[in-house]
């Protein structure tokens, strides 16, 4: 090899540097094909293992998911989908710290991401995090979503109520219920769905509301008509209960608590004595007959062997209410004559106290009934 | 070329020849032409840039030649097939031995010191055989589970076609000397993707010394080698860094310790490779095609009974240490492990870097110590991923010895400054300990054991330099000034046993006389003169006290005595010095 001269570049250097940048095109050229084909070559690599990841995940096998899923990363380091598939195993297979770094990371990568999100919500979930929870579900209802961003948000904000009533966050929840039912579409299915969580959320009001929104839509849905029978049951309205139920089961609907719940229904409006339309005599024989029933079921209760003893110090109530009914059985005598108008509310009063104090003793559903009777004698006609 | 870059002709340094050429050449040939009067100097620079682009573009097909070689031998699947894990590696060793002792004999070991050697020995040349070999032989061991590192190699490789390309260029000898730091720092920055740590390691290792004229050489090279790999395989550091923890200043007691403690592992690691290496290198010619078959079918069985992270250069196993995939006995475990297979692999010639180990190993020793400290105080703040990169740290400052590195390699790949307390603190009792206990840092001990002595700035940094002030007398009586009379300075000097006087010369320079000379201006009736009306117009050299000595040297010869003056008044003297004043103090130093 020549020893160069230290001759300084003169005349020569545009043929140089023309030189040296045709050879850098020609490299950059070499190296794109080359990158190319190798890029194209480690994601196939990456989307097999990310593939047999997911496989092993809806197996229910996480940690295998997991391997897979990083060896997809690896391949891959940069794609979204697989490191939340990652931080999705890692959560599942209870690696939460882990699972937590890995999602914040992304998250700082994209702060707006809805799927991110709702994987941090499922996370704070885990860890019962309330205030993480509403943060990052909401984030993710009001985020970005790559696809079907209507229905994600939807499915985002269901699923943060139903975590909300499984940590007894019922304010919150209802809250949170309110605001999606007046974002709802109407679509029975969703709408059917609200309503189920704002009877889970003891929202019976609401719930009642919302399915009658869905039987507005499908008047033949009988999980509708269930739910509404069941929502006015709840709420002592036992004339709109039977209605509603009585349409379920004509829907075939199969279930064996509907069917009690008509029937408690039914047999409020049967002895309710305060129905209206029924001559005075109907109305005081129905008084009666629930006071005798109540007298009854205090004696039952009263010999029953089965009773729960009184706590100690505690003075035994039916011998007294006994006494009461006995005292109120002689005053039942002037039911109906004029001056005696409050006597039916006294009555039914006594009924309430019998009811509940005989609560302990196995119930028969005709007890059911008196009870509900003497607590909603304004709304059962309903 | 003034037209062409905007700049005066009186800024750009030319000479009026030049600029007489310039200015026919702008108005007899076409714009682009002009450029053709380039200097060297700037010439160079335009040639760093283009080191860099071929560096990057030879950096990124061999990290694709290191990922195919590794997928090819030990398979795509995230478990590869154990007895590929266990054959592999022995087998890449042995057909690199091959390699290496009938092709390419040049590249054995890491690169940096034959980088080195090239700059200081041969005139900056690396043959492009040795890049190739280089090329072909570490993507062979890297891929087959060798534990090494991509990033000496591609110092090396990056070197060697700054040499091909420069060589051709007729450079001054000076500047194709330049060619190997330059393409070796545009190398090490595309394979590490740091460009910062790329330089200062150069400068600090390879360069050995501070040298402001080839710095803008090197940067250029660097960056445009960075900007290449990252247009073909993006900007993604090679390993992740977590959210780092904010740290309590109490807190730095652990990292101190974890200082402590990165300082011994340093320590055993260079010394099983000082002592092993040459034990290796002197057993029989036949045996040499065995060793590296032999280190890897070790570093096969450390991978097929369970530990495969120590495999290759590992930085996805650093990235998952930093996020907390480990327990501190795993990362223990690997960091012990990864030091012998790293010793195995680079003793028996294997070719690979030492970069990508001393990283791995840093990053488990750290998170296993962080690991520790957490278990006993879990009131610590800093997370894994923290420990683990001030671990890389500690290792570089031990084991590579390069403490500038150390601290700027952490701050760029985690791009946050408020990791640099611990990192100073840990690195400088990893250094302490490990210059202590290894007094030789570990890549010159490989240059000495090859028979070579090169400069390092480890030694340069502990040489102590004299001063002018160290060998410099008190001022002599009396000092005179130009403005007195030759019969006041007569007066004056006729008591005094000298026979040379320093003359102060209105309004800041310094002359001298002798009292012969005094005498005769006297005798011939020049006696109401002023000293100043007399003196030769040249006045004498000066110095300042702060100077090194070596500084004197070049003025001493000039005359007898060269005024010491301060720099805040340069009429007052602090001292004068001579020429047996400076032998004298070398002469004392060396003694």
């Amino acid at each position: 090899m020549p020893e160069p001269t230290s001759n300084p570049i003169t005349g020569r250097t545009p043929v140089v540097i023309a030189t040296l940048t045709i050879l850098a095109l020609l490299g950059f050229l070499g190296v794109t094909r080359l990158v190319n084909r190798f890029q194209e070559q480690q994601k196939a690599l990456a989307r097999h293992l990310y593939e047999q990841g997911l496989a092993e995940q809806q197996a229910g096998k996480p940690e295998l998911a997991l391997e897979h899923f990083r060896a997809a990363l690896t391949y891959s380091r940069d794609n979204f989908q697989y490191q939340l598939s990652l931080a999705r195993a890692l959560r599942d297979s209870g690696r939460t710290d882990e699972a937590e770094t890995y999602l914040i990371s992304l998250w700082e990568r994209a702060p707006q991401n809805g799927a991110v999100n709702l994987a941090l919500g499922r996370l704070a979930a885990r860890q019962k995090n309330l205030d993480k929870i509403i943060q990052y579900y909401h984030n993710a209802i009001y985020g970005v979503w790559d696809s079907n961003p209507e229905q994600n948000r939807l499915n985002a904000w269901f699923e943060l109520i139903e975590v909300l009533l499984r940590l007894n966050a019922r304010p919150q929840a209802q809250a949170e219920l309110i605001a999606l039912s007046a974002n709802l579409p109407p679509n029975s299915e969703w709408l059917l769905r609200a309503a189920d969580l704002f009877a889970q959320a003891q929202d019976y009001e609401h719930a009642l509301a919302e399915y009658r929104r869905v039987l507005h839509l499908d008047r033949s849905n009988p999980r509708a008509a269930a739910g509404a029978g069941e929502a006015a049951f709840k709420l002592g309205r036992y004339r709109t209960a039977a209605h509603y139920l009585e349409a379920a089961t004509r829907a075939n609907l199969q279930d064996a608590q509907i069917a009690q719940m008509l029937e408690i229904s039914n047999l409020v409006l049967q002895q309710d004595p305060f129905t209206r339309g029924i001559s005075m005599e109907e109305r005081n024989r129905r008084i009666r007959a629930v006071f005798d029933e109540a007298g009854q079921r205090l004696d039952t209760c009263m010999n029953s062997e089965g009773r729960e003893p009184n706590p100690p110090g505690q003075v035994d109530p039916l011998p007294q209410l006994k006494a009461q009914w006995a005292q109120m059985k002689q005053r039942l005598i002037r039911l109906g004559r004029t001056g005696e108008s409050g006597l039916a509310d006294e009555v039914m009063d006594l009924v309430l106290q019998v009811e509940q104090q005989t609560a302990s003793c196995s119930a028969t559903p005709q007890d059911q009934v008196l009870l509900l009777l003497a607590e909603n004698r304004a709304g059962v006609e309903q | 070329m003034s037209t062409f870059l905007r700049i005066p002709p009186e800024l750009s340094g030319a000479t009026q020849e030049d600029k007489c050429d310039a200015a026919d050449s702008v108005r007899t040939r076409p714009r682009f032409f002009v450029a053709a009067t380039l200097g060297e100097e700037r010439f160079f620079l335009i040639l760093a840039v283009f080191i860099g682009i071929f560096a990057g573009l030879a950096v990124v097909c061999f990290r694709l030649a290191i990922d195919w070689t590794r997928i090819g031998l030990l398979g795509a699947a995230p478990e590869p097939h154990m007895l590929r894990v266990l054959l592999m590696p022995a087998l890449g060793g042995l057909l690199v031995a091959v390699l290496v002792i009938h092709f390419f004999p040049q590249v054995r070991g890491s690169g940096v010191n034959q980088t080195k050697a090239a700059l200081y020995i041969f005139n900056g040349r690396i043959p492009f055989r040795t890049a190739v070999g280089k090329f072909i032989t570490a993507a062979l061991a890297i891929g087959s589970g060798h534990s090494l590192g991509p990033e000496d190699p591609s110092l090396q490789i990056g070197a060697s076609l700054a040499w091909a390309i420069g060589w051709r260029m007729k450079l001054s000898k000076e500047k194709v000397r330049l060619l190997a730091p330059v393409g070796a720092a545009a190398g090490l920055a595309a394979a590490f993707n740091a460009p910062i740590s790329a330089v200062l390691f150069v400068i600090e290792e390879v360069i050995g010394r501070w040298s402001a004229g080839i710095l803008g050489s090197v940067v250029l090279s660097a960056i445009s080698s960075v900007v290449v790999v990252r247009w073909f395989l993006g900007a993604q550091p090679l390993f992740r860094i977590p959210p780092l923890a904010v740290f309590r200043p109490a807190e730095l007691l652990a990292y101190a310790i974890l200082g402590i403690i990165g300082g011994f592992a340093a320590v055993i690691f260079a010394k099983a490779i000082g002592y092993l290496r040459p034990r290796l290198l002197a057993l029989p010619q036949w045996t040499q095609y065995l060793q590296p078959a032999l280190a890897g079918l070790v570093i096969g069985l450390i991978g097929y009974l369970g530990a495969p992270q120590v495999m290759g250069a590992g930085y996805e196993y650093i990235d998952q240490a930093m996020h907390d995939q480990f327990t501190w006995k795993i990362l223990a475990i690997l960091a012990g492990l990864k030091i012998l297979a790293t010793t195995l692999s680079f003793v028996t010639g294997t070719p690979g870097g030492m970069f990508a180990p001393t990283l791995f190993i840093g990053a488990m020793l750290g998170g296993a110590v962080g690991g520790v400290e957490r278990h006993f105080y879990p009131h610590l703040t800093g997370t894994t991923g923290t420990y683990a990169l001030v671990g890389m740290g500690v290792l570089f400052a031990g084991f590579l010895r390069v403490p500038m590195t150390s601290v700027f390699m952490v701050v760029e790949v985690s791009g946050d400054y408020s990791i640099i307390v611990p990192v100073i603190l840990a690195n400088a009792f990893a250094y302490v300990i490990s210059r202590s206990l290894q007094f030789i840092p570990i890549f010159d001990l490989l240059t000495r054991q090859d028979g070579l002595n090169l400069p390092s700035l480890e030694e340069q940094r502990e040489e102590s330099v004299l001063h002018i002030e160290d060998a410099m007398k008190p001022p002599p009586t009396p000092v005179l000034d130009s403005d007195e009379t030759v019969q006041d300075a007569a007066l004056q000097t006729q008591q005094t046993p000298s026979n040379l006087f320093l003359v102060r010369v209105n309004p800041t320079g310094w002359g001298s006389i002798t009292g012969d000379l005094l005498q005769r201006y006297a005798c011939e009736g020049k006696g109401e003169m002023t000293l100043g009306s007399l003196l030769p117009p040249q006045r004498l050299p000066y110095l300042h006290p702060d100077y090194p000595l070596e500084m004197a040297l070049r003025y001493v010869h000039q005359t007898p005595l060269v005024p010491v003056v301060s720099r805040a008044d340069l009429r007052k003297l602090e001292g004068v010095i001579s020429s047996e004043d400076v032998l004298e103090k070398y002469r004392a130093a060396i003694e």
